[in-house]
């Protein structure tokens, strides 16, 4: 770069280097102003609430500004500001009527399994977490989970099993934010044990048995009954609450027993010849 | 199970995979429909065969229900009979059937030539093994884990020590446990923990030391928490270098500086005296005291006075503390109240912490002399537990003894007598076995890493069922200098591809889990036993096959070392009629179970520490038994759940309350010890300004070989990282995901950045996990180790975090 005669070349390299300084100053000075400062890890990016648009209410989508006593009759309060966006009205019938005829559909119940399917790695595995997770406290996981909820086009699905801490211990969640984009496919040949898709009947009318495993499913509602049970897995019957009074488990799937021909006592000793019938 | 099926199911999940919120093919389960063949149409599970298996991962220890289809592994179940999981799972274990369908498995025996490999035949396989062992049967080492089945490491170590009369053979778990064994005999006299789980079930406080058992040993943890959600008062304190997940969940958090563990448990010990609440009754009857000698110190030290010990122990003012360990003097106040109150049950978690420590010895023993000198020990509840990484080296390496120094049942090559006993439960002439320990894991890799004209004398090295080229410390000195010796021979025994068989010269396909039979030992002494449920893959072949066909063509050979006394083969095994069935042939292999002949062998070896075994079909109907097993008198057998403790162990004496059956003083007592505090061997400076600590996350076992073949954990967790205090960022200028290089004075590696993630270490402190192999951390660690165990210290060293694009700010 410095190929010029040398007379010139002392004041040419001051001004030069000092253009430099200068030069770089300013990129460091407008980096500094647009983003010197870490991104905190959180749910800001590629994470479904990005989505929702800034709004007067609240800024921070997760948390609730506290505010004083005074100001809270005129204040508007709500969970989230896409929630209080959106106007509330009370419906005039409940979506969820006891006492409808239920027909469930096959249609809804293939399209219920192939969702559930894509979350688990074989029937009877932990569901792996389909969403961005902020929190990893189990009363993040236990707000929605719990009894279920439906929002606008998403579901969270009710546990199955009773209150268990640590949830991530069992169900994978997707990548952290920063590696969002890590590229994390990896080929494996294993193929799952498949849902079933009923369980037996011994005549047609019987009440089918249960065709998996009770173990971690023991709130039957979680799939098959309530407002956010799986569709086209409802019960026909929800005011019938004591599911096996009808329905039996498998003592094999339940790791009662191993699956072997049940004992039982000897049959009766009966005599080759039996005396001869009264005429 | 048949070639249709497989397409439906490949096209079925494909379409399931088509229109989900993640699309990930690999993730998904196929899913029926009525038009598809009724014969196919999966029934409600009656074509799934299940059966008892211990979990392939950690030393937790969990028991699984595998279902089997077709002769493929479909399904996992938690055992709801298991004592040890009581039914649950954590995310690694329910995804564990995966492990055997990695598309890469290795399926042929590999022999090095040029830059590649080539295919070759088992039998050429193991004759070049035999032969480069025959050539210089001295100048060969076998590498081991704590991951092998007790009847792979007893192979192992009879073929070493018995047979070739070589005692280099050390395994993995010298990375990972070796202080906690120093630590319990320095103690007690005898090696693993006198408690057991159920101390989790009964304990009012927990401490975890060191330890992140929230994504180390879920199951375990949540043993705990889920007390705490059911209404018990359950108090956890985390006494740690950094915020984890356990101190999410814990009650008190007390964030110590490296190596600060040494400090706060001799604050303890200090308040303990200066308050008078240690308890008295207990130390008088039960407990001598013990410090190292000041010139060439020993693991058993010397006799000193409890004057003695309370002069040394006085220095330790929590003011004192506060300065080494950086925890507040009122918490070490409030440690020493909980130890000074009887009413309370308090139990001890440790894992990789302590042991990872240039003074692992040292800590392990103050630990267990906390407990002892407070009497929180020998009730439920009260019990100082270390626990174990791997799902064996309870198993295979401390009992079985597969350690440089060790014979089985905790005798040392050094005794004669141990010598002359093992010798004659392997009827070998006497004077057999090699009275010099072996090379100790970081020796041992030194002296195959070097050239052989600068005196590194071992040639071939064996290793079987681990990863070293991931995992050892100081990677640049320890292993990567292989790749220029072209006259070393290594062998590596693998399942996959890895970062050791990336330098391998002859890589040996294994069968894995339940391709085999197999028996486990996990941290609260419970011997597991399993049968094989499903072929291993190709040519994949058991390890323990490996061994006896190794000694069968050395036997063959002529090598002596391969005979016993009456010139018979060291592990013959001979059918009803006194014939010789040929196991070292494979298709021969599962004419008999060999495991059980091997482990009915084993089993004479563990009476002599009082850790008795049961017979082999004991365990088979068990989900494991905590040893001591012992006979009943109606013949039925009983395990032990608390040991040294009158009420439980059978080897105390009716009416006495504790006996240390092996204390080192031979009187029955355990040891108090007093270890002065040292500084770690390498500080942040200006150069190298950050604390490295290393480890393991929830979704990855150790080196990741078996889960990140796993879609379901690797999207969880796709990669390594570092994780970074916002302000050591923010003043280098570092982003949320910004890859970066991480250097020490040893080596360096690149890495992305996660601030404030999952674990949230101080300023001045990073961590990293070390589980992906395109990432490797141990280039960076430092191989200085503790003088009794050997075992490096993973858990500090200096470091730099620069930008990798720029120049060091």
């Amino acid at each position: 770069m410095n190929d010029h005669a040398p007379p010139s070349r002392t004041t040419r390299l001051t001004s030069l280097s000092l253009f430099a300084v200068i030069v770089v100053a300013l990129i460091g000075y407008l980096v500094g102003l647009s983003d010197g400062v870490p991104i905190p890890n959180g749910i800001e990016a590629g994470s479904a609430s990005r989505q929702q648009s800034d709004d007067a209410v609240n800024k921070d989508d997760h948390t609730i500004a506290a505010i004083s006593y005074a100001e809270i009759p005129g204040s508007l309060t709500g969970p989230t500001a896409a929630f209080a966006k959106n106007p509330v009205r009370i419906p005039t019938k409940s979506d969820y009527d006891l006492f409808e005829k239920i027909e469930p559909s096959p249609a809804d119940k293939a399209e219920s399994s192939r969702i559930r399917s894509t979350r688990r790695a074989y029937n009877g595995a932990p569901p792996i977490i389909p969403h961005a997770i902020q929190g990893t406290s189990d009363s993040a996981c236990y707000a929605c989970h719990s009894n279920g909820i439906k929002m606008t086009g998403m579901k969270a699905s009710v546990m199955s099993h009773p209150f268990l801490a640590n949830c991530t211990q069992c169900h994978a969640p997707p990548p952290p934010t920063p590696f969002e984009n890590v590229p994390a496919s990896v080929e494996n040949d294993f193929a799952g044990l498949a849902a079933p898709q009923a369980g037996k009947r011994a005549f047609p009318g019987a009440p089918p048995t249960i065709p998996h495993s009770q173990w971690m499913r023991e709130n039957c509602d979680a799939c098959h009954g309530g407002a956010n049970g799986w569709k086209g897995m409802e019960t026909t019957h929800p005011w019938r609450t004591n599911c096996t009074q009808c329905h039996a488990p498998s003592a094999t799937l339940d790791q009662a027993v191993v699956a072997t021909s049940a004992p039982m006592l000897p049959p009766p000793a009966i005599a080759s010849t039996g005396p001869a019938s009264p005429e | 199970m048949d070639s249709k099926r497989r397409g439906f199911l490949k096209s079925a999940a494909m379409a399931a995979a088509s229109s989900m919120v993640l699309t990930d093919a690999n993730l998904s389960l196929p899913v029926l429909t009525a038009e598809d063949d009724p014969a196919a149409l999966p029934s409600d599970g009656d074509a799934v065969s299940w059966n008892k298996a211990p979990c392939r991962f950690c030393g937790t220890g969990c028991h699984v229900q595998v279902g089997v289809q077709d002769g493929r592994v479909v399904a996992v179940a938690g055992d709801k009979a298991a004592d040890v999981n009581k039914g649950l799972l954590c995310v690694k274990g329910y995804h564990v059937g995966g492990i055997l369908y990695g598309k890469d498995r290795l399926t042929k025996p590999l022999l090095r030539e040029g830059d590649g490999f080539v295919e070759i035949g088992w039998d050429q396989a193991i004759d070049i093994v035999a032969k480069r062992i025959m050539q210089a049967p001295e100048r060969f080492a076998f590498y081991g884990s704590g991951q092998w089945t007790i009847p792979e490491g007893y192979t192992a170590q009879k073929l070493m020590k018995g047979g070739l009369g070589n005692n280099h053979i050390d395994p993995n778990a010298r990375l990972c446990m070796a202080s906690a064994v120093t630590g319990f005999l320095a103690t007690y006299g005898v090696d693993e923990p006198a408690g057991c789980y159920d101390d989790l079930d009964a304990c009012d406080v927990l401490i975890t030391w060191g330890n992140n058992p929230a994504e180390m040993h879920p199951v375990l943890f949540s043993r705990v928490t889920d007390r705490r959600s059911k209404g018990e008062n359950v108090r956890i304190i985390d006494i740690a270098t950094r915020r984890t997940r356990t101190t999410d969940a814990a009650n008190d958090y007390l964030q110590m500086a490296p190596h600060g563990d040494v400090a706060i448990a001799l604050g303890i010990m200090n308040q303990l005296i200066a308050n008078g609440t240690y308890n008295k009754d207990f130390v008088d009857k039960h407990c001598a005291f013990r410090s190292l000698q000041s010139t060439d110190p020993t693991l058993q030290g010397e006799a000193i006075t409890e004057d003695e010990y309370r002069k040394r122990i006085a220095k330790y003012t929590p003011e004192h503390v506060e300065e080494l360990s950086g925890v507040p003097a009122d918490q070490i106040r409030m440690l020493g109240q909980l130890f000074g109150d009887r009413n309370l049950k308090i139990t001890s978690l440790w894992c990789m912490g302590m042991n990872q420590h240039t003074m692992g010895t040292a800590v392990n023993s103050l630990v267990h002399g906390v407990h002892l000198l407070s009497g929180h020990f020998g009730r439920p509840g009260d019990s100082p537990t270390s626990l174990t990484g791997q799902p064996s080296a309870c198993g295979t390496v401390r009992e079985v003894g597969t350690l440089a120094h060790a014979l089985p049942g905790g005798r040392l090559v050094a005794k004669p007598e141990h010598r002359a006993q093992c010798e004659e439960f392997w009827n070998l002439p006497a004077g057999r076995i090699n009275p010099t320990p072996g090379y100790h894991t970081v020796k041992m890799f030194d002296q195959f890493t070097k050239p052989a004209e600068d005196g590194g004398d071992i040639d071939t090295l064996f290793v079987q069922v681990t990863n070293p080229g991931q995992t050892l410390p100081n990677l640049n000195k320890l292993f990567n200098d292989k790749e220029k010796l072209k006259d070393k021979f290594l062998i590596v025994s693998e399942v996959y591809p890895t970062a050791t068989t990336r330098l391998a010269d002859l890589i040996l396909p294994a069968a894995m889990w339940v391709e085999k039979n197999g028996i486990y030992g996990n941290s609260e002494r419970r011997t597991q036993q399993w049968f094989k449920m499903v072929d291993p893959p190709g040519q994949a072949r058991d390890d323990t096959w490996m061994n006896i066909a190794i000694a069968h063509r050395l036997f063959e050979l002529g090598h002596e070392g391969m005979k016993d006394k009456d010139g018979e083969f060291i592990f013959a095994i001979k059918d009803d009629n006194g014939e010789e069935i040929p196991i070292w042939e494979f298709e021969h292999y599962y004419d008999v179970n060999v495991d059980k002949h091997l482990f009915e062998e084993y089993r004479q070896f563990t009476t002599m520490k009082h850790k008795n075994l049961a017979p082999y079909d004991e365990y088979v109907q068990a989900r494991g038994l905590r040893w001591p097993v012992v006979e009943q008198e109606d013949g039925s057998w009983r395990e032990t759940r608390f040991r040294f403790a009158g009420f439980d162990d059978p080897f105390v004496a009716a009416g006495q309350e504790f006996d240390f059956y092996h204390s080192t003083s031979g009187d029955g007592r355990a040891q108090i010890w007093f270890h002065d505090y040292q500084p770690p061997p390498e500080v942040p400076d200006q150069e190298y300004p950050l604390w490295l600590c290393t480890g393991r996350v929830l979704e990855h076992w150790h080196t990741g070989t078996m889960t990140r073949r796993l879609p379901q954990l690797n999207r969880a967790m796709p990669t390594s990282y570092i994780e970074m205090n916002m302000d050591d960022a923010r003043e280098q200028n570092i982003r949320q995901g910004e890859i970066v290089v991480l250097e020490s004075r040893r080596g360096k590696t690149e890495l992305p950045v996660w601030i404030d993630g999952r674990g949230r270490p101080p300023r001045g402190t990073v961590f990293v996990p070390f589980f992906d192999e395109t990432k490797l951390v141990n280039d960076c660690t430092l191989d200085e180790h503790d003088p009794f165990s050997k075992q490096p210290d993973y858990k500090k060293c200096a470091v730099r975090v620069r930008k990798l694009n720029g120049v060091s700010s």
